[in-house]
């Protein structure tokens, strides 16, 4: 309010969107989110391969040269998954603190806080996947094809994180309520994760439920890693469209859904 | 004055929300470094007129301007001209005063150097040194007001929305933003402060508009609106309660024949009307010292915006205590 206050200009979407993601990234330096993304994909490596390799790694034989090998992708996807959900308690908070409302009457596109917060969520899912991919290799994880598949299977995971992190952030932003998020990390990760071939070969699991853990959407996931991945037994599989699209499909199908979804939550009252 | 020298023109906007008519045809204007009190009870409309003119929620009828900027056909302009800050504060808890400030002027467009030296301007501005590098989270109610109407000020508005500013705050705190909001006016920013609080809109505001169930029920200045329930009175407590009568009587043709049939053996006070003010005051302590009557107290008094607001909204004034009976 004095005299050198500056005049009003049209902002760039693009500097918000930075400056937006900058918000949410320098706090997770002070305030433990960083330590806590590190802590759970080492939490998932041990949580997952200890207590299941002596028991899974007979009836992975002849699928996968070790455990560890046939375990990587799901681990991966755990840890991607949690830090990606997290981003459903920074979209409720924001809600509920009227930050997303303030925004709404600023010129600001109505896309650019979500696409801040999945930008930061992508952030803090690379960190997931690194410490992941570092833990997976103390156990005996590794990458058996060339830079490329290393790049797609890496790209692949982040990819998922951010789906999942729009998501995410669309039902954190619809109810308000970051205390109510807390089933969401927990849930459906563990349903989807245990339900799926990431833990063991679809012949070991119950008939009925076969046709379930073959084609939901984290066992097309984990299949795709594996093939990305390699393994030093033909039993991996090549690298082939049969194997791909599905993954393909679950995701482009999802942003698919999510958009028009996140049209209809941005736009209402709050 | 014309539609060009008005900050904000509201023009017969109507809001239903289902079945319950929330804005009822309300029309007013804001002129350029005006502040307008916005005043009524919870649930009046209050919000609903903000939430319009800062185009977070669309008009189903009616014609609003912001700025100059149409609230529904031109958003982006509106955006560009205006500051809101909610019922609730709406900054990052986890970033600091400073951070939060900086962050705002950048969403603003402010390059890096620019927004980091108006950060430091609005942090000794609001009296904020101390607690610029804390994290908002740890701030007081007040302080968080303070930071919450700074980032609104990063950049200019032309039109600022203070919707309850001071709900909740403690009595300094309170006086703090009023002296905000005072140089709200002198930079030349057209202010809609919603509030319940009368005093708050009397102290504040140049004219005040009074809404109840989604109509403008009343405006003008508070003056205005204290003359329209009926300007000065004097008012006299007497020590015992048995003299009523007998000032009364020493009163004589000071004490209207309407306002002698009001008093009964309930009555605790004497109100008569003070269309002289001082001269009506001197003429009434004069005669009950003549007459040797003993009063607890007498004065001067003036309808306060609590007497306006609850006269103005209540459908029946008979229930009234006896001092409004004699305005009226």
């Amino acid at each position: 309010m004095t005299a050198a206050t500056p005049a009003r200009s049209r902002p760039s979407t693009f500097a918000q969107w930075w400056v937006l993601t900058v918000r949410f990234i320098i706090p997770t330096l002070r305030n433990g989110e960083l330590a806590l993304t590190i802590a759970s994909s080492v939490v998932f490596t041990a949580g997952l391969y200890i207590p299941l390799s002596h028991v899974m790694g007979t009836a992975t034989k002849g699928v996968s040269s070790s455990y560890a090998q046939y375990i990587m992708p799901l681990i991966a996807l755990q840890a991607v998954t949690f830090a990606a959900m997290s981003t459903a308690f920074r979209a409720a908070t924001d809600s509920l603190q009227g930050l997303n409302r303030r925004f709404r009457s600023m010129p600001m596109a109505p896309l650019t806080p979500v696409a801040a917060r999945i930008s930061a969520a992508v952030y803090r899912c690379s960190v997931a996947l690194a410490v992941a991919l570092i833990c997976g290799h103390v156990i005996g994880f590794r990458f058996y094809r060339g830079a490329e598949y290393i790049t797609g299977f890496c790209v692949l995971v982040i990819v998922v994180g951010a789906v999942m992190s729009f998501g995410a952030d669309l039902v954190g932003t619809g109810s308000r309520n970051p205390e109510a998020m807390t089933p969401l990390f927990i849930l459906p990760p563990l349903i989807f994760g245990l339900l799926s071939v990431g833990v063991q070969p679809v012949r070991q699991f119950p008939h009925w439920i076969q046709p379930i853990v073959r084609n939901q959407p984290i066992s097309q996931f984990v299949d795709a890693m594996r093939v990305l991945g390699g393994d030093t037994t033909p039993a991996a599989g090549a690298v082939t469209w049969s194997v791909m699209m599905p993954t393909l499909a679950w995701l482009s199908g999802l942003a698919v859904v999510l958009v028009p979804v996140s049209a209809i939550v941005l736009s209402k009252r709050q | 004055m014309s539609n060009s020298d008005k900050a904000v023109v509201v023009d017969r906007i109507r809001k239903t929300f289902g079945e319950v008519v929330a804005l009822d045809d309300i029309s007013f204007d804001i002129g350029r470094g005006e502040v307008i009190g916005l005043l009524g009870p919870n649930g009046a409309g209050k919000t609903t007129i903000v939430d319009i003119l800062s185009t977070l929620s669309r008009p189903d009828r009616g014609r609003a301007t912001v700025a100059g900027y149409d609230v529904v056909s031109e958003p982006a302009g509106v955006r560009r001209s205006i500051m809101l800050t909610g019922q609730h504060t709406a900054i990052d808890d986890m970033l600091t005063g400073y951070e939060n400030l900086v962050m705002f002027g950048r969403l603003f467009g402010l390059s890096k150097s620019a927004a980091r030296a108006r950060a430091s301007e609005l942090i000794g501005e609001f009296d904020l040194v101390d607690a610029g590098n804390r994290r908002v989270g740890t701030y007081s109610g007040g302080m968080r007001r303070r930071i919450d109407i700074a980032c609104g000020l990063v950049v200019q508005p032309q039109v600022a929305f203070l919707d309850e500013p001071t709900t909740g705050l403690d009595p300094r705190s309170r006086q703090g933003i009023w002296d905000l909001v005072a140089r709200f006016k002198s930079a030349g920013i057209a202010t809609l402060l919603t509030t319940q609080y009368l005093e708050e809109a009397d102290e504040l505001s140049d004219r005040i508009i009074v809404i109840d169930h989604g109509s403008v029920i009343a405006e003008g200045t508070a003056d205005e609106l204290k003359a329209r329930t009926g300007g000065s009175f004097c008012e006299i407590v007497p020590r015992h309660l048995k003299d009523l009568p007998a000032i009364a009587a020493a009163l004589g043709s000071l004490l209207p024949e309407k306002n002698r049939a009001a008093l009964t053996s309930e009555s605790e006070r004497i109100a008569l009307p003070a269309p002289r003010g001082a001269n009506t005051l001197v003429e009434t302590v004069w005669r009950l010292a003549a007459a040797n009557i003993e009063v607890a107290d007498v004065g001067l008094r003036r309808p306060s915006l609590d007497d306006v607001f609850l006269a103005l909204t209540e459908d029946s004034s008979a229930s009234r205590a006896p001092v409004t009976e004699v305005m009226q």
